[in-house]
């Protein structure tokens, strides 16, 4: 997965579709503009629309009734919002919450079932980007039990950089400590020792990344798998 | 090894109900009960049975799968392993579900461990003839995605349960998920087993044991566990039990429905 794309942005599941199948899909998608902080659906929501983000990047958060959260899954140019869909069920499993600006194509929910009955190599192709949404799923499951904050945030800011397409930008601790599902004094203390080791800048939400490679060091063996992962299924 | 027994004890089940149970059928498997007859032609006849020992492996990460397995009176556990060796368990699959959607999502492998929790035995299918069974976009297609739809919503319930509550709510869930998936209400298990399940150490789980137990929900002793008073346990439980139960009972309420 690249984090500089030289590229106009697209869709990585749009774009390996054949040709023709592509052209219909985009035919009959619209262009939207997805803003910080929106919140596409609610858990148990019906599924008006499916997104394919271009630019800006979309959480999966399962969050509990005292507003306790946990970013299970985050989807960028590489995914798609909506995969209930691909499953057969019509309603949203967990809430979807824009975590970075940018475009996406969006499709009503029933011309995209449509498309599916119509094109086996779609519906192949989603499965397995089910599964691999899954395996980002069971690993942050596991993730969560098991590796210290430190490098969570660094696994996390490493997908964010991913679907950011930019070294810069912009995030508030509240954010980070929602999606995280910690306290915001243990995001300060995690994001001010990446900071010192000089593999960010942090400064009122807005975040750069300094250094890459040592981002990658610093964070947990599930930032390559979940990668690992996609690129094994999909490219 | 210690072995925990836990026996849910306001069910008390005479001799003779056990002597007569019916052989061990296919049917047992709700995902298979409910398929149309020509889906259980097809499929039956390839069906093999088989013993599913407790802690026996079924399949590691990244191994091409074989088989799927469809759990009678067992309950199979799958954990994520990371590469240290620790785990910790994202799902559990009983009598309402298949083990192996990895297969049929077009992954081959899976990236989970998949482990007998509770002793029975299973039914098993050769994978090939799942994926073309699957191919036909039939019944089995349509009710396989839905599962793995509920599978889904455990998976990230067991997520944010494992980051936001206690080892003792974890416990009750568990307790609770696993009591839902047997057929006798007779579940042995291993200390250590259940605490790889919780990603906790053996230690978490017999100190939340004991709390259990000082309020009367269960007893626990010599690493026997019997569930007193299931409601108390319910509502000890973190709401997560109950949001996974209530979404796999709307997504098949023919399975569920038992």
């Amino acid at each position: 997965m690249s984090h500089a794309t030289p590229r106009p942005v697209v869709n990585r599941l749009l774009e390996v579709l054949p040709r023709s199948i592509r052209q219909r899909m985009l035919q009959r998608c619209e262009p939207v503009e997805l803003d910080f902080g929106v919140v596409l659906s609610e858990a148990g929501d019906p599924i008006r629309h499916v997104y394919f983000p271009t630019g800006g990047f979309i959480s999966l958060i399962a969050a509990l009734q005292d507003q306790a959260s946990l970013e299970v899954g985050l989807i960028g140019n590489e995914g798609m919002l909506g995969v209930s869909l691909v499953l057969g069920v019509d309603t949203s499993p967990m809430r979807a919450l824009v975590q970075g600006s940018g475009s996406a194509l969006r499709m009503p929910a029933a011309i995209f079932r449509g498309e599916l009955e119509r094109s086996p190599v779609l519906r192949r192709n989603l499965d397995r980007y089910v599964y691999v949404l899954l395996a980002q799923l069971a690993q942050t499951a596991a993730c969560t039990c098991f590796h210290v904050l430190e490098a969570r945030l660094a696994r996390w800011l490493l997908m964010t950089h991913d679907r950011a397409h930019a070294d810069h930008f912009f995030l508030t601790h509240a954010l980070l400590s929602n999606m995280l599902g910690v306290r915001r004094s243990g995001v300060t203390r995690a994001a001010g020792e990446l900071q010192r080791r000089k593999l960010i800048h942090y400064s009122r939400g807005d975040v750069t990344v300094l250094d890459r490679k040592g981002l990658e060091k610093a964070s947990c063996e599930c930032y390559a798998a979940v990668i690992a992962d996609y690129d094994r299924l999909l490219n | 090894m210690s072995l925990a027994v836990i026996v849910v004890s306001h069910l008390p089940l005479p001799l003779k109900d056990h002597l007569i149970l019916p052989a061990h059928q296919p049917q047992q498997n709700r995902l298979l009960a409910v398929l149309p007859e020509a889906e259980r032609g097809r499929l039956f006849p390839h069906l093999e049975q088989v013993p599913m020992k407790l802690g026996h492996v079924l399949y590691e990460p990244g191994v091409a799968l074989q088989h799927v397995y469809f759990p009678a009176d067992s309950i199979v556990s799958l954990l994520y392993v990371m590469e240290n060796g620790a785990s910790a368990e994202i799902a559990v699959v009983g009598k309402e579900g298949i083990v192996g959607i990895s297969l049929f999502m077009g992954g081959e492998t899976t990236p989970s461990r998949a482990v007998v929790q509770s002793a029975g035995y299973a039914y098993r299918l050769p994978a090939p003839l799942l994926k073309e069974e699957f191919g036909r976009s039939g019944a089995v297609q349509h009710l396989l995605l839905r599962y793995t739809q509920a599978l889904l919503t455990q998976m990230a319930q067991t997520a944010v349960c494992n980051r936001h509550h206690s080892v003792e709510q974890q416990l009750c869930r568990w307790l609770l998920l696993s009591l839902d998936r047997l057929s006798d209400n007779n579940l042995t298990m291993t200390q250590e087993l259940i605490a790889n399940m919780l990603g906790v150490r053996r230690e978490g789980v017999t100190e939340a044991a004991g709390k259990l137990q000082t309020a009367g929900l269960i007893s626990y002793s010599r690493g026997k566990i019997i569930v007193l008073d299931r409601p108390r346990l319910e509502k000890k439980a973190c709401e997560c039990y109950a949001v996974v139960k209530t979404e796999f009972d709307r997504l098949l309420p023919d399975i569920m429905a038992n």
